[in-house]
């Protein structure tokens, strides 16, 4: 039982990482409609800009500021440079996808010749472990969980009572009702990748410190646990999105104490299958978890 | 020195090709965003290897897999046929069901990813993340080719069965049954109206898509005599598609020119550029990049590819020199006599 226990705690942590991840990736996804495949890379991006400006500074609020920014631009990049001109010619779903796959193959490959792919390490203050109620959790750890609560509350508020947010909601629902409404499209698909940008730079900089090593496939060998999370709690929701992250966070974990460590990803792959087949608009496609309402 | 390495990439580009044209079939002509060809070149390469290698002794410490048959190549590639056939049949039949293409991709991605670590952890199978090794040179217990000349010889097979798998599609790609399928792909309702099951066709398409790749694998794993996890990653899936996109969707003659388009970069890509002291890596991330620019480029002023697929009145059905003299030889048959 306290095996089992522990194991929720470290399922906690995970997902929370998750959580980030998906979040941000579900949120772009509710208004560009695909599916990006170089997501995983921008979490590496973050990963590393905090790598980078460790190297200068030894401030980890820096080196997480650094993640953001670094996140943010890459994302925004991307948006501007490649899917808006591909979506503008009329480029189909596929397309769009294909584009977002090689600019992440390109994205993992400039890292590999800054960086070289030599496992790196982010230094952080030592941590200890410490019994939490019933779980067993570092300082590290309660910083993750702390933190993307936080990120989630502020993400909340921001989709619920800001202007940004209500526009936001309106182009995931209709875009073409949004668009005669008055909202200034491109520039709230814009902010959104940006801000889907800074969510992931700093899962990718948590996701680091968690992992203790930084290679540049870091964030890519994490996407598709990204991609179970999003897809169990229904593309394009945020909300749904939080809950599948708890669901694949804690099937991995747990799963650990009854199967070889090896298999834990592919617990998570086995969920994000049977999903996909039984109900591949997510679990929770019913209204309440609708993000638009 | 320098022909041995020609040999060798023209060797894997040759390969690489039947493997294009295995994810041509599925992707090119069925649509299907298919990340599941790469797991089936592993599945041909393993099952190959262990109905050619002999069975694991009590000297082989640390060595473990099933079978170990002693078999020839021909009956190891037949197998991996057979096997991959039969997996892709059955992940076919369960995926193909109701997953188009994004979700599709996402599936098979995840199912190629869970296949990797189940053959890196379960070592009993394929030795793990050891992978299996020492396989001998097709044929040479027979033909007894000395080391250095068996290159050319095994290039040369290689070629031999490109040209017969190219053959074969592209009877098939004129067929009947080619044209429904790219039917269902252009407009899956409209085909159905016609009487044709979407359904059933794909499955086709994707078992014949597996059996290549797995033929694929077969020989693959025969050049290299060794085959383990890390040569199955997903970016190699990625690498594929570049050969289609750049070379021309559907074309099979276009997926070849794609696939040594692709090869010539690794190859002559960055070879007068310095080594960089401490970036060991530099020139090779140099090249996928050039291959990932490409890439974008096609998809950008050329999405059809340099070759694009060919339509009925190109073919040999249509204005084609065959068809016309069948035209005339048919006139002329049904001519009233004078």
């Amino acid at each position: 039982m306290t095996i089992l226990l522990h194991n929720v705690g470290f399922g906690l942590v995970t997902a929370s990482i998750i959580a980030l991840a998906s979040v941000a990736f579900s949120l772009q996804f509710s208004v560009t409609t695909t599916p990006n495949f170089a997501h995983g890379d921008i979490l590496t991006v973050g990963a590393y800009a905090a790598y980078g400006a460790q190297l200068l500074t030894n401030n980890i609020l820096i080196e997480a500021l650094a993640a953001m920014v670094g996140g943010a631009v890459i994302a925004s990049l991307l948006n501007f440079g490649l899917v808006q001109p591909f979506l503008r010619r009329g480029a189909k779903r596929l397309t769009i996808f294909l584009v977002t796959v090689s600019f992440g193959w390109i994205l993992q490959d400039l890292i590999l010749i800054i960086f070289t792919g030599n496992a790196t390490v982010i230094q952080l203050p030592a941590v200890t472990l410490q019994h939490v109620g019933p779980f067993l959790w570092t300082q590290l750890d309660e910083i993750i969980i702390a933190s993307t609560v936080v990120i989630l509350a502020l993400l909340h508020v921001m989709l619920r009572y800001t202007k940004f947010g209500t526009s936001l909601r309106a182009i995931s629902d209709n875009p073409q009702l949004a668009r005669l409404a008055g909202i200034n499209y491109p520039r709230v698909v814009q902010m959104t990748w940006a801000i889907d940008g800074v969510i992931a730079g700093f899962a990718g900089f948590v996701l680091a410190a968690y992992v203790g090593a930084l290679t540049p496939t870091i964030g890519f060998s994490f996407l598709v646990v990204i991609f179970a999370a999003s897809v169990v709690g229904g593309l394009g929701k945020p909300y749904g999105t939080m809950v599948g992250a708890l669901v694949i966070g804690l099937a991995m974990e747990i799963s650990a104490g009854y199967i070889p460590g090896g298999y834990k990803t592919s617990v998570a792959f086995a969920i994000l299958i049977a999903v996909l087949l039984v109900r591949p608009r997510g679990v929770f496609s019913s209204d309440v978890w609708n993000f638009a309402e | 020195m320098i022909v041995n390495y020609v040999v060798t990439v023209l060797t894997l580009a040759v390969i690489f090709s039947v493997t294009a044209l295995a994810l041509n079939v599925r992707w090119g002509w069925a649509g299907e965003f298919d990340f599941f060809v790469y797991g089936l070149l592993a599945v041909g390469a393993y099952v190959d290897a262990v109905f050619v290698l002999p069975p694991v002794t009590s000297s082989d410490v640390g060595v473990s897999y099933v079978l170990g048959l002693r078999m020839p190549f021909i009956v190891g590639a037949l197998a991996a046929m057979v096997i991959t056939g039969i997996i892709s049949l059955i992940v076919g039949a369960i995926a193909l069901r109701q997953l188009r293409q994004v979700y599709f991709g996402i599936t098979t991605f995840s199912v190629v990813l869970i296949m990797s670590a189940f053959v890196g952890q379960y070592t009993a199978l394929f030795d793990g993340y050891n992978g299996v090794f020492g396989l001998p040179q097709p044929f040479n217990s027979v033909l007894n080719i000395p080391y250095f000349q068996y290159g050319y010889f095994f290039l040369a097979f290689c070629v031999v069965i490109l040209i017969v798998v190219y053959l074969v599609l592209e009877r098939v790609f004129w067929s009947p049954y080619g044209l429904v399928l790219r039917a269902i792909r252009e407009d899956e309702i409209a085909a159905a109206a016609f009487g044709h099951s979407p359904y059933a066709a794909r499955l086709k398409a994707y078992v014949l898509g597996g059996m290549i790749a797995g033929l694929s694998g077969a020989l693959l794993v025969s050049y290299l005599s060794a085959f383990n996890t890390d040569a199955w990653t997903p970016i190699e899936t990625v690498l594929i598609f570049a050969c289609i996109i750049i070379g021309g969707t559907g074309n099979g003659r276009g997926v070849i020119l794609g696939t040594f388009i692709v090869f010539g970069v690794i190859l002559e890509g960055t070879r007068f550029l310095p080594d960089i002291p401490g970036h060991p890596d530099w020139d090779a991330a140099l090249r996928a990049i050039a291959i990932a620019l490409l890439v974008l480029l096609s998809l950008r002023f050329r999405p059809q590819g340099l070759l694009p697929e060919r339509h009925l009145n190109d073919g040999p059905t249509g204005e084609g020199v065959w068809s016309r003299l069948r035209d005339r030889m048919s006139r002329n048959a049904e001519a009233p006599p004078s």
